[in-house]
């Protein structure tokens, strides 16, 4: 990619990205649920299993153990969105005039991928300031930066997932099959129980979820208890789900305009 | 039978049929619960023995099982209150209205066709746990408390998702309705023992029937038949049917200009 | 003069083995504005989608301002300006956000097109609703803002798929007024689609009628409507007993034709021009009329001959039933 056609690339992502946070503001069936979506998991989650705290999770607290559990969830919310979004624009022929124009292509996707990274700076934030409220402790600045990143990669991942399957399916039908995916991955990895205490077929999946290691090392952030390994193994599963989701959002992109 | 009797099991028909012929109608209803109760066993089944205030079961999948029932009613009911605002938008409402079909069957055959899908769901999920390995300390008794209750619950259920499509007439909006009621769940002890929880929370679980009514359905199956749980269900589901069905004879009423 | 528009043996297959365009051949001339009239699923917009690289062709060749569509699609985005069928407009953004947006994927630097965006808001009367979402905007404002974000970069060919369909005939006459203008004022190639013969008529200076996915006729409207046929005279007189005497004068002008009971009809080959000899040969006969109809040939008719079924509100006359001018005029 030469430098003038990336500098188009950036400008028009921004400008796609500068749109999506628009409309997410404009539009209050979009902008409460991803307020509140977060929030709910966080406290029906931490209250309802509050018991759990009595047993080694790492923590006595289970609302500190669900913290990272629901940062990653409104940063996965944000991700499902960037796809409803493009499937949307897609049915409204916003797409159309994109692709008529001679704009990058690929600011079509980078552009909402920009924005789903910042949306889950926002849904993050909710999250932690929550927890303040709910009287957990500080996770200092590099554990709150990670936690930042740890969700903005995820809503990165998770946003080329969803628009993967908006270029294919082209409707907002498909939103169902955008979620299913996100919250199958969060949920079969250690939202709800560290490992140790997994049973059976969910000890083996979460072992093989790369949610796993985002998930834990969020924990080791929020607990201060960061590690190298954990780090790697994070950055690794990314790498490894950006590798997955983004070849399949560019694939969906290719086949645009051929039938 | 009266001609009311034979439309009201027509429509019925016609509306158990349908539901199956859209499997997003009924699979989000048994696979979603399944899923929960699959992730939730495995994550707490081996920690519920260290939790003080936990009922003592043979393990987390007895526990669990009901919760799911539930859960499956409750999603089942929201498509069909969907599915009933799908008719008001398509128009098949008014042809319904507009011909001598009795009113009262056009809501009764809704809540009927939803009674026996629940009542089949509920079968289905004791099947599947009892399959993965829990057990019903109430026998066959016990079971069949647990499946009439559940099949009941589908009239306040039902009769909730049916009341908001008359008042919106829009599907859309009915689906919208779902992650409230999904929120009231998690604020009960329908997936967790009220007994572990604290503060306010416990508060508003105590508050919540939902608690309550799960609670004496649970009973019978970690516990053992209990007559009086049972009634306490019963007498939960039967207040809440009065009001969601006096509410849905009202807004049908109001939908069709006042005072027919 | 060069061709804005090259289409040769251009193919559009769907899934199913379907040709919504089946072989077409186009040349449209720089500064020309062409309409592209047909029905409902004639392939208009299929055309128009492969044209503005949105499709690409299943075979065949087309270039727009001399780049090929399916090789240097860059070039032919650059040089094209596009408003689709149902104006593509989110309704949650300003019109004056959306030009500005549109200016940047055109690569337009910031300032200039924040400036452009101000004159193409005022040139098409948006100005005042500038800040307004779009989601409030009338049917004519979203086509006319429409326009306007499909000039944001002065394209060299303009395509404008079903410009006015759904729009009341104030707002198309104001529609049709602006596209004049600025093919007179900046010679832009205006590429037409539409289903209405009479915004054919008034805006094109050819036409090209497609149907089934193939064009069955192409020329300007004058020669259109001139080679299926003269004009048709028809002559009332007042005492209804001399009709016969009437149809002999009628007889030296031209070929007897089918007219209402009570007239006498003619082709008349001469056209309009030929009346007053008509009404003189009439006065000198002594025969008294109570009315004169002309019927000229209008697209419409152009349209049934051509394909052997009407473009509005006809949709169950099926492809050659063989309803030709007379059926249509009864």
């Amino acid at each position: 990619m030469s430098a003038s056609t990336f500098s188009r690339t950036a400008s028009v992502s921004g400008m796609l990205a500068w749109r999506a946070l628009i409309l997410v503001r404009r539009m209050p069936a979009v902008f409460i649920p991803s307020l509140v979506m977060p929030l709910f998991i966080l406290v029906a989650t931490s209250g309802a299993f509050h018991g759990i705290s009595a047993v080694p999770i790492g923590t006595s607290s289970y609302l500190a153990f669900t913290l990272p559990f629901a940062t990653i969830m409104g940063a996965g919310f944000a991700g499902i969105n960037a796809g409803m979004t493009l499937a949307r624009d897609i049915e409204g022929g916003f797409v159309d005039r994109l692709i008529a124009s001679p704009a990058p292509r690929l600011s079509l996707v980078a552009g909402p991928l920009t924005a789903a990274a910042m949306r889950s700076v926002f849904t993050t934030t909710v999250v932690l300031v929550a927890g303040l409220i709910g009287q957990l402790a500080l996770p200092g600045i590099l554990g709150t930066v990670m936690i930042y990143i740890m969700a903005a990669s995820f809503a990165m991942a998770t946003a080329c997932w969803s628009m993967g399957v908006a270029l294919r399916a082209r409707t907002v039908q498909a939103a169902p099959m955008m979620q299913l995916v996100v919250f199958i991955l969060v949920f079969t990895s250690v939202a709800y129980a560290p490992r140790d205490l997994q049973t059976g077929w969910l000890r083996t999946v979460s072992d093989w979820n790369p949610v796993t290691r985002i998930l834990e090392f969020s924990r080791t952030a929020e607990f201060q208890s960061m590690s190298w390994t954990g780090f790697w193994g994070a950055i690794i599963s990314i790498a490894v789900l950006m590798g997955i989701f983004g070849a399949f959002a560019l694939y969906g992109l290719s086949r645009l305009g051929n039938d | 039978m009266t001609p009311a009797i034979v439309q009201t099991a027509a429509l019925a028909r016609r509306s158990i049929f349908a539901t199956f012929r859209f499997p997003q109608a009924w699979f989000p209803s048994l696979f979603f619960p399944l899923v929960l109760m699959a992730i939730f066993t495995a994550s707490f089944g081996r920690s519920i023995g260290f939790i003080p205030g936990f009922p003592h079961v043979d393990g987390f999948l007895s526990f669990a099982v009901t919760g799911a029932i539930v859960q499956g009613v409750l999603i089942s009911s929201v498509g069909a209150g969907a599915f009933f605002a799908g008719d008001i938008e398509g128009g098949f409402f008014d042809r319904l209205v507009s011909s001598p079909t009795s009113r009262s069957a056009i809501l009764l055959s809704r809540l009927c066709a939803s009674v026996v899908l629940a009542g089949g769901q509920a079968i289905f999920f004791l099947l599947i746990a009892l399959i993965f390995g829990a057990t019903i300390q109430g026998g066959i008794v016990g079971a069949l408390i647990v499946v009439v209750l559940a099949a009941l619950l589908a009239i306040p259920m039902a009769g909730l998702g049916i009341f908001l499509a008359l008042r919106t007439g829009s599907a859309e909006a009915v689906q919208g309705m779902f992650p409230l009621f999904f929120a009231l769940m998690f604020f009960s002890s329908t997936f967790f023992p009220r007994e572990t929880m604290t503060g306010w929370f416990q508060v508003a679980a105590d508050i919540n029937p939902i608690s309550h009514l799960v609670e004496g359905m649970r009973e019978q199956i970690i516990s053992g038949v209990n007559w009086q749980q049972a009634a306490v269900s019963f007498g939960i589901i039967a207040v809440l049917a009065a009001i969601a069905v006096g509410a849905c004879a009202l807004s049908f009423r109001r939908r069709l200009g006042g005072d027919a | 003069m060069t061709d804005a528009i090259v289409v040769e043996g251009l193919v559009r297959e769907f899934k199913g083995g379907i040709r919504a365009v089946d072989g077409i051949d186009l040349h449209v001339r720089a500064g020309e504005v062409y309409g592209f009239l047909g029905p409902n699923g004639a392939g208009k917009s299929t055309t128009v989608r492969m044209l503005t690289t949105l499709l690409r062709p299943t075979a065949g060749k087309a270039s727009v301002a001399g780049f090929d569509v399916a090789t240097e699609a860059g070039s032919v985005r650059r040089s094209i300006g596009v408003a689709l069928q149902d104006a593509a407009i989110d309704p949650f953004m300003t019109g004056r956000e959306l030009l500005r947006l549109q200016a940047t994927l055109h690569a337009i630097p910031r300032a200039d097109g924040h400036a452009r965006a101000e004159v193409l808001l005022d040139r098409v009367g948006l100005t005042d609703a500038a800040d307004r979402r779009v989601g409030t905007y009338s049917g004519g404002m979203r086509r006319r803002l429409d326009l306007a974000l499909a000039l944001v970069h002065e394209p060299v060919v303009l395509f404008l798929d079903e410009p006015t369909t759904g729009l009341d005939p104030t707002s198309r006459v104001a529609l049709w007024e602006e596209v004049r203008r600025l093919n007179r004022e900046s010679g832009t190639t205006v590429f037409l689609t539409t289903q209405y013969l009479e915004e054919a008529d008034q805006l094109a200076g050819r036409i090209g009628i497609i149907d089934g996915g193939k064009i069955v006729a192409e020329g300007t409207p004058a020669e259109l409507k001139n080679n299926i046929g003269d004009a048709t005279l028809m002559i009332t007189p007042t005492d209804p007993s001399r009709i016969a005497d009437a149809a002999a004068v009628l007889q030296q002008f031209g070929p007897a034709a089918d007219g209402k009971p009570g007239a006498a009809a003619i082709r008349l080959s001469e056209g309009a021009e030929g009346i007053a000899a008509v009404v003189r040969a009439l006065d000198h006969a002594a025969i008294s009329t109570a009315a004169i109809d002309l019927h000229q040939p209008t697209l419409d008719d152009v349209f049934v001959v051509t394909t052997g079924h009407r473009l509005e509100g006809d949709a169950s006359a099926a492809p050659g039933s063989g309803r030709g001018r007379k059926g249509r005029r009864e």
